[in-house]
């Protein structure tokens, strides 16, 4: 079953497309992606997808329903915005708290738990939390909600390496133990692409990519060598990005499955892998200026 | 039953609650009473005179400006969080409407109490009066429970009514609302000078029966109240 | 840890398939679960299980219902079977090609193998 199942959904604020005709199928009990850059539209499609705002048209289905005014679906959902406000005087413990009545699989030992791995001061005001801190607070409703659909939006901000190193590995081990749906949507690729099974990739409201991460991770490569070998091999790719310095090169082609790097190498070209990280930069780098167009 | 947890959201803050309109209301009954010892120095007859005049006092108005901001930030800070959890916006209206109906039953009962005493002890022995106005009823007691309540439940659903506006329609319904109401004001003035009898007219529109104000200030809390519940399942949390 | 150039679940594969190779894990003895490969290698359990099913399809490991993965009789001897098929791919096809730049004979490179083998 798909946990998520939108078609050509839109949302326009005036005359801007901030969501634009997007369709996307989300299989359930698995770690989603969601990436783009700043401004694609990731907030906003999981505002939609929550009902904190309203579609301007197209249909969803989140766990089989429509969500909107759905107490039985966003029960179940858990949305860990980043820019989640708090009214005055609230405290962690507060927080936590009243998220433990809303949602019904919530785990009061995991948060708990959860608290003291990051220190986090429960009784201090949310005001005065660090952005770190503030993170933190969503990162344990997030996990300790135990929600069927979890939507992290940048859960990394402000976290120093130690939290960061927390978050993942309690998150792995807390999906391992109690598999469920999670849309992550970050800036570092990097940090969590060993956890994403399948990505979504945002770019100015649209679909760019959907593809599973495996397919991805072998889906660019980087031949270096000699320029006139680079540039006669990858003649008949698509180049995502290329450097020279002097008389040598690097480029990033995208593949055609595993033969390409066996050619490249037949070629006397230096082949290196390239991480989703630096494959999200390059495609989305090589549409901004197409888009600009 | 997850409205419920709406009202415990309130429970938190008790201070933004119920502490700040209590204690604003408070401070303007010291003050009162402060003016009411030094001027019952001067004298048995100024003292009459006073408990007299003081029947026009507004000072118990006090009190309804940190209830409109109670409604205010009912809308602007709660709103969001329990939306952000997954909170209806139907289980949101049903829970903020009965905090709404239980504060102003809390606050009217209080009120109500207050003239009493007021009235019995000859204004708590210093001749002011603080509940006992002309705006809380001149009439029997349970006449001044219904009237202080309607009013609070109004003024509660005026402000949530507002900020739902505001994040619906933006700044703009602000300047609208606005001008329409200084506009209003300028005609009714406007009516006075200019129209023969439109004076007469509005004075004798003001001075309703007692039941018929009341009919008055329900329909506008019903209106505030239906034009919320209108908003809130429309407002969208930015 | 992991090989950055191919997809994850084949990087898992291989690292157990080195595993049952040096010893780490012996014939009909367990190897790790998914979800302990997973925290481990700090992966996705689907991905590291993907890993781990690609060497039950192969032969290498046997999985035994309730209690887990273990590997499979005559694994090692499958796994060298197949290394030796792609050692000339892998090890020789590069080593000749670099030899050829540096002018090194094949008969001069047998020569420095067996030099390099009897140390």
């Amino acid at each position: 079953m798909n946990a998520i199942e939108a078609r050509d959904l839109s949302k326009h604020y005036r005359d801007v497309a901030a969501i634009d005709e997007v369709s996307i199928s989300l299989e359930e009990n698995r770690v989603h992606g969601l990436l783009g850059r700043n401004g694609a539209g990731k907030t906003t499609l999981m505002k939609l997808l929550t009902a904190q705002i309203f579609a301007s048209s197209g249909s969803m289905q989140v766990l089989g329903e429509d969500p909107v005014e759905n107490a039985g679906v966003l029960s179940r959902t858990c949305f860990i915005q980043e820019s989640q406000k708090y009214p005055d005087g609230f405290r962690p413990r507060d927080v936590l708290r009243i998220a433990q009545k809303l949602y019904p699989a919530w785990d009061q030992g995991l948060a708990a738990d959860l608290v003291a791995d990051f220190r986090l001061p429960e009784k201090r005001a949310i005001r005065k939390l660090s952005r770190g801190q503030l993170s933190a607070v969503g990162i344990i409703i997030g996990l300790a909600s135990r929600a069927p659909l979890t939507f992290f939006d940048e859960p990394y901000l402000g976290l120093d390496a130690v939290a960061r190193r927390l978050f993942f590995d309690r998150l792995l081990a807390d999906y391992a133990e109690h598999p469920r749906t999670i849309v992550l949507s970050t800036h570092h690729i990097d940090e969590v692409s060993n956890l994403l099974e399948h990505v979504v990739l945002l770019d100015q409201g649209r679909v760019m990519l959907d593809e599973e991460a495996d397919a991805l991770q072998g889906a660019a490569i980087e031949v270096s060598g000699r320029l006139a070998e680079v540039e006669e091999f990858t003649a008949r790719s698509e180049v995502l990005h290329e450097a020279r310095i002097g008389a040598l090169a690097t480029a990033t082609i995208l593949t055609d499955g595993e033969t390409t790097a066996a050619a490249a190498r037949a070629a006397g070209l230096d082949v290196a892998p390239v991480s989703l990280q630096n494959y999200i930069v390059h495609r989305t780098t090589a549409a901004a200026p197409a888009a600009a167009r | 039953m997850r409205y419920r947890t709406v009202i415990d959201m309130h429970f938190v803050n008790r201070m933004q609650a119920y502490g700040w309109p209590l204690l604003v209301m408070v401070i303007a009954l010291v003050i009162v009473l402060s003016i009411g010892a030094i001027v019952g120095t001067q004298g048995a007859e100024v003292r009459a005179e006073m408990y007299e005049g003081m029947t026009w006092s507004g000072a118990i108005f006090s009190l309804l400006g940190p209830l409109i901001g109670y409604g205010f930030v009912s809308m602007g800070q709660y709103f969001p969080l329990a939306l952000g959890l997954g909170v209806t916006r139907r289980e949101f209206a049903a829970g903020q409407s009965l905090l709404f109906l239980g504060n102003a039953l809390a606050y009217a009962l209080l009120v109500t109490l207050g003239k009493t005493v007021e009235a019995a002890t000859g204004g708590f022995g210093l001749g002011i009066r603080f509940f006992d106005v002309f705006y809380t009823g001149t009439g029997a007691s349970w006449q001044t429970f219904v009237q202080t309540f309607l009013l609070i439940v109004a003024v509660l659903f005026l402000g949530a009514a507002i900020t739902s506006a505001f994040l619906r329609f933006g700044q703009p319904i602000l300047w609208i609302s606005g001008s329409l109401l200084g506009l209003l004001g300028v005609a009714i003035v406007a009516g006075i000078v200019l129209v023969d009898g439109f004076g007469g007219r509005l004075l004798e529109l003001l001075t309703l029966s007692w039941g018929s104000w009341m009919g008055v200030i329900a329909a506008v809390g019903l209106v505030a109240a239906g034009t919320w519940v209108l908003l809130v399942r429309r407002t969208q949390v930015r | 840890m992991l090989d950055e150039s191919k997809p994850l679940f084949i990087a898992v594969a291989e690292q157990i398939e080195e595993g049952i190779l040096d010893a780490t894990y012996v014939e009909d003895e367990p190897v790790p679960s998914t979800n302990e490969l997973a925290a481990f290698l700090r992966i996705n359990p689907a991905t590291a299980g993907k890993g781990l099913n690609r060497l039950v399809d192969a032969g290498v490991l046997v999985k035994r219902r309730g209690v887990g993965m273990f590997v499979a009789p005559g694994a090692v001897e499958l796994l060298r079977r197949r290394r030796r098929e792609a050692f000339t791919r892998t090890y020789l096809v590069p080593l000749l090609r670099e030899a050829a730049r540096l002018d090194i004979p094949p008969h001069e490179l047998v020569q420095m193998i067996t030099k390099e083998a009897s140390r």
